[in-house]
């Protein structure tokens, strides 16, 4: 590879390559545009909440989640990309699940979207197998000594996702409700929702 | 291979940076170089772990220093060439033209 | 195949599984204590540093995938099950580690020997 590729702008070499495969009838631009328009815009972490809600309010569809992850998320419509093999992990007042993929940055993309830029970092993916309390800590979650914490180590093709612990005071809120309050951290498991006001 | 992507247990790396409202992609060419994972996959013929492979053979500072996207980047460069599809001399050439605005 | 604007939608929803549908014998089942096989290879492999050589517990059997060790290299799928196995914060990170935590890792028939 000459130098100068390596050094040059990604943008610049971004447009080599699909410039020249365009070129070549490799690929449709408008396909790229597609894509970038589905993940931008369709499927993000709103996904994984209304999967949550939906487990938090219906005892049958939580247990189907909790047995096979993949048939109940698709059961919503979710599926495909990088969500091929899912396994739902609850969080309970026993267990904190908490997710990484310290090789690359695997993510359950049909749930929670593409990965912020700090879960495919090199300080998160080092240092949360080692010290997870301490990056909870940063994330300014602290779990009891009691609690066991859990990390899941994404390095096969089974993708996670956390079951939160649904919020204290939320009885009377109806699924929709439910699914605003649950954040992407807490289907991470770098975060925990609070109860409500 | 013991590489620098394998980083579970390793110390000194920094704190760990949040964005609030992170979009989606940070600049307009993520999203192509997004797209192009799934649109080279279904005519290059290449595994998701030969993809892997070639981003875990960056050398160790160049893959602390540059962006998941501009990993995705090398990827790309190498297995397209591998195969045939895309060399380097076309890459440089093609270069040269956009730099000089050409295209 | 050219990938074109009408099909990502279908491409997106339905992916691309690296389960393989072979009948496989696994090498262990689930509540099996496991030992970590110390590898080195300069080749590709999901197999992290820091569970090399450590005593784990097969805590589920995920089926029949495709072997990236070799699937990276045209080598072949070489079909084998993946299992979750559990370690203890201790086993990996030495008795500072606080007592309760643990990890789980998923790792292939050919990463693991019987304990």
């Amino acid at each position: 590879m000459p130098t100068h590729a390596k050094e040059a702008d990604p943008a610049l070499r971004v447009k080599v390559l699909e410039s020249i495969l365009t070129e070549k009838g490799l690929i449709d631009p408008k396909a790229l545009d597609a894509l970038v328009d589905t993940f931008e815009h369709k499927i993000g972490p709103r996904n994984g909440a209304r999967v949550v809600a939906k487990a938090w309010v219906d005892p049958a569809y939580r247990q189907r989640l909790l047995t096979d992850g993949t048939a109940a998320i698709k059961e919503l419509g979710y599926s495909g990309l990088q969500g091929e093999d899912m396994v739902v992990l609850e969080n309970t007042d026993e267990v904190h699940n908490m997710v990484v993929c310290t090789l690359c940055s695997c993510y359950p993309w049909p749930t929670l979207g593409l990965p912020p830029v700090w879960y495919k970092s090199a300080p998160y993916r080092a240092r949360v197998v080692a010290d997870p309390r301490g990056v909870l800590a940063e994330f300014g979650v602290t779990i009891p000594e009691t609690t066991e914490v859990r990390v899941w180590d994404t390095t096969a093709e089974l993708r996670y996702l956390v079951l939160p612990k649904r919020p204290e005071g939320t009885d009377g809120l109806s699924e929709e409700q439910l699914a605003a309050l649950v954040t992407r951290d807490s289907m991470i498991g770098v975060g925990v929702l609070a109860a409500a006001a | 291979m013991n590489g620098i992507h394998d980083l579970g247990g390793m110390h000194g790396l920094g704190p760990i940076i949040r964005e609030e409202n992170e979009p989606v992609f940070h600049a307009p060419w993520e999203g192509r170089a997004f797209g192009l994972f799934a649109a080279t996959f279904v005519f290059a013929g290449y595994t998701v772990d030969e993809f892997r492979h070639e981003i875990e053979k960056m050398g160790h500072a160049e893959y602390l220093e540059h962006s998941y996207y501009e990993h995705w980047l090398v990827a790309f460069e190498q297995v397209l060439e591998k195969r045939g599809f895309v060399t380097a001399e076309e890459r440089a050439k093609r270069m040269a033209e956009l730099e000089k605005g050409v295209h | 195949m050219l990938l074109t604007p009408e099909i990502v939608p279908g491409l997106v929803a339905a992916g691309a599984s690296a389960r393989v549908a072979a009948s496989v014998a696994p090498r262990f089942r689930v509540g099996d204590r496991v030992i970590v096989r110390n590898l080195n290879p300069t080749t590709h492999t999901r197999l992290p540093r820091y569970v090399r050589g450590r005593f784990g517990v097969i805590e589920k059997d995920y089926g029949v995938f495709a072997f990236p060790d070799t699937h990276a290299h045209g080598l072949g799928e070489k079909p084998q099950h993946c299992y979750s196995v559990r370690f203890t914060a201790r086993e990996l990170w030495g008795p500072a580690a606080p007592e309760r935590d643990t990890l789980l890792a998923d790792l292939f028939d050919d990463y693991m020997d019987p304990a």
